[in-house]
């Protein structure tokens, strides 16, 4: 391999240094001036990072390559790859057209800011594989090339600066998210320390826990509900899922047109039962870690025909199928166990809006609209409720809404709100969605049409409700334990 | 904030350049610099260190 002499590694360098200032680094200042492009504060930290890595190419141009600047150089490389991802991570996923800033080529600026810095560690790795082990280390002479690279440095590093303090102003202000375009004309300045603001976390927003409906269940006091002076329902029976069932109940539906009952299961079962709960049609255990993540699973709904529906908290979804034709080998990447008599059809992720980084603990089907329903559980990020549809067809989001309250519904103080409810079950009805909270034992009626709650009635006398089924004039909450409650089903 | 950075760097340069026998503080510069831009980006994102998609 040819090696590079120090003479010649310090004039590459050199060029280095001059096109990383001119380029990107003295470009940002020019689209400021020019356009009035004035970068944000993840922006700024990039452009800083550009700035460093010359910066260690000066003092490797003035000092020699020790190895304290060469690992400066990397960790500078590592970090502004990191800035550029991550900054991009908050727009890679928007639609198209929809980046922030002036695109440059058709690529927006943190874009660049990943190649840049991407270069920058080949370039280094590079230089180190062909470098010469002779290194010659003390104070040198930069020479034509090294002093014109360090006055470049010196003026496009003075220019941003004074971008810097018109865009972002003197300490202790920083710079901005949404920062106004550039001017020389002070009354056009905004200096701002909002960015300081915010809440402290790993994740941000996205430290989303997950739900955990016992927990909604400690409270099964409907009188401690957000809205006051509802009406009592009685359970008129109990019934009982005799079939055999691994792990605990986590929502029951049931079929209009045959009776039978579909169950899922805490431990990633799924059961076709009989239309009297004792026994057990078909059985798969899925498993949750093929090709999408399915734990825990949370609801369960017919789709008409033999179509089975099973969601998971996080909105990832598997249809089934009974099907006395199914090859059990053929299953096996689907399904840890199986009676060898269900297909898996699809396995997938509904993405919703309004919804997006909530759980769900319910799944209903409404068979007018062929729409698949869920509604979501509070968090403490994000305390709403919201119930997102999905059209059968091809199983993406048709509407989203949070209900209105009805005029005759009354909150039980200033501060409560229907986002309050956990809703562990849900079916759908002459065009009512009934969802039964396990927090405050409540049953909700949702009229889809208007999207208003049309009334809401207390339970008294359940424990822990996974799942809501209807079958004929009659609702049935399951609970966790595999008990039953019957109750007349309200037409508000 | 930013200015302030820049301003550290252009004395780290100017050291280089001028005082270049000063190595040792222009390298402690640089390395403040450094400190200080990765906390401005990490302010930036209001400290969520990670971006928000799923892990």
């Amino acid at each position: 391999m040819i090696a590079l002499s120090q003479d010649r590694l310090l004039t590459i360098l050199a060029w280095i240094v001059v096109a990383l200032i001119a380029g990107p680094v003295g470009g940002a200042v020019w689209l400021g001036i020019a356009h009035g492009d004035s970068p944000c504060i993840l922006c700024w930290a990039q452009r800083t990072s550009m700035v460093l890595i010359a910066l260690v190419g000066l003092f490797v141009l003035r000092y020699g390559p020790r190895r304290r600047y060469l690992g400066m150089a990397v960790l500078l490389g590592t970090w502004g790859l990191y800035m550029a991802l991550r900054h991009s991570a908050l727009h890679l996923a928007r639609d198209v057209g929809q980046g922030f800033s002036a695109p440059i080529l058709g690529v927006h600026t943190y874009a660049w800011s990943w190649v840049i810095h991407f270069i920058v560690l080949v370039v280094i790795g590079k230089l180190l594989l062909l470098s010469d082990d002779q290194v010659v280390t003390g104070v040198r002479e930069p020479g034509h090339l090294g002093r014109f690279a360090i006055v470049l440095f010196m003026v496009v590093v003075g220019a941003n600066a004074l971008q810097a303090f018109v865009s972002t102003g003197p300490p202790p202000y920083i710079g901005q998210a949404d920062p106004v375009r550039f001017s020389l004309n002070p009354r056009h300045w905004v200096w701002s320390r909002e960015e300081t603001e915010g809440r402290i976390s790993w994740r941000g927003s996205w430290t989303i826990p997950r739900p955990d409906p016992a927990a909604a269940a400690a409270d099964p006091d409907p009188a401690h509900g957000p809205l006051a002076g509802l009406t009592a329902l009685t359970i008129t029976g109990w019934e009982r899922i005799g079939a055999p069932l691994e792990g605990s109940l986590t929502d029951l539906a049931r079929d209009p047109a045959s009776g039978r009952f579909l169950a899922t299961t805490d431990r990633y079962g799924a059961y076709v039962l009989d239309s009297t709960l004792s026994r057990a049609l078909h059985r798969v255990v899925l498993d949750p870690g093929f090709s999408i993540d399915l734990s825990p699973l949370a609801g369960a709904a017919f789709l008409g025909g033999d179509t089975l529906a099973v969601l998971s908290t996080n909105k990832n979804y598997v249809l089934l199928r009974p099907d006395s034709t199914a090859e059990a080998a053929r299953e096996w990447r689907r399904f840890l166990a199986t009676d060898g008599e269900v297909t898996e059809l699809a396995r997938s992720r509904f993405a919703t809006l309004r919804a997006r980084q909530m759980y769900v603990l319910s799944l209903a089907y409404d068979p007018v609209a062929e729409e698949l329903i869920t509604v979501t559980v509070p968090s403490p990020r994000h305390r709403r409720l919201v119930v997102s549809r999905f059209a059968r067809s091809d199983l993406r989001l048709s509407s989203e809404f949070e209900p209105r309250t009805a005029p005759g519904l009354v909150p039980s103080g200033p501060d409560r709100a229907l986002a309050e409810y956990v809703v562990t079950g849900a079916v759908v009805e002459d065009g009512l969605l009934y969802a039964v909270s396990a927090a405050f034992s409540t049953l909700l009626v949702v009229d889809l049409r208007d999207r208003t709650l049309r009334a809401a009635y207390t339970v008294p006398g359940l424990a822990h409700p996974v799942g809501l089924a209807a079958r004929g004039p009659r609702l049935l909450v399951a609970q966790a334990d595999g008990r039953v409650a019957v109750v007349e089903r309200p037409a508000p | 904030m930013e200015l302030l950075n820049f301003l550290i760097i252009l004395g780290a340069a100017w050291i280089i350049w001028r005082r270049p026998e000063r190595e040792r503080l222009a390298f402690t510069l640089l390395v403040v610099s450094c400190l200080l831009m990765a906390l401005l980006f990490l302010i930036g994102t209001h400290t969520s260190f990670l971006p928000g998609v799923n892990l």
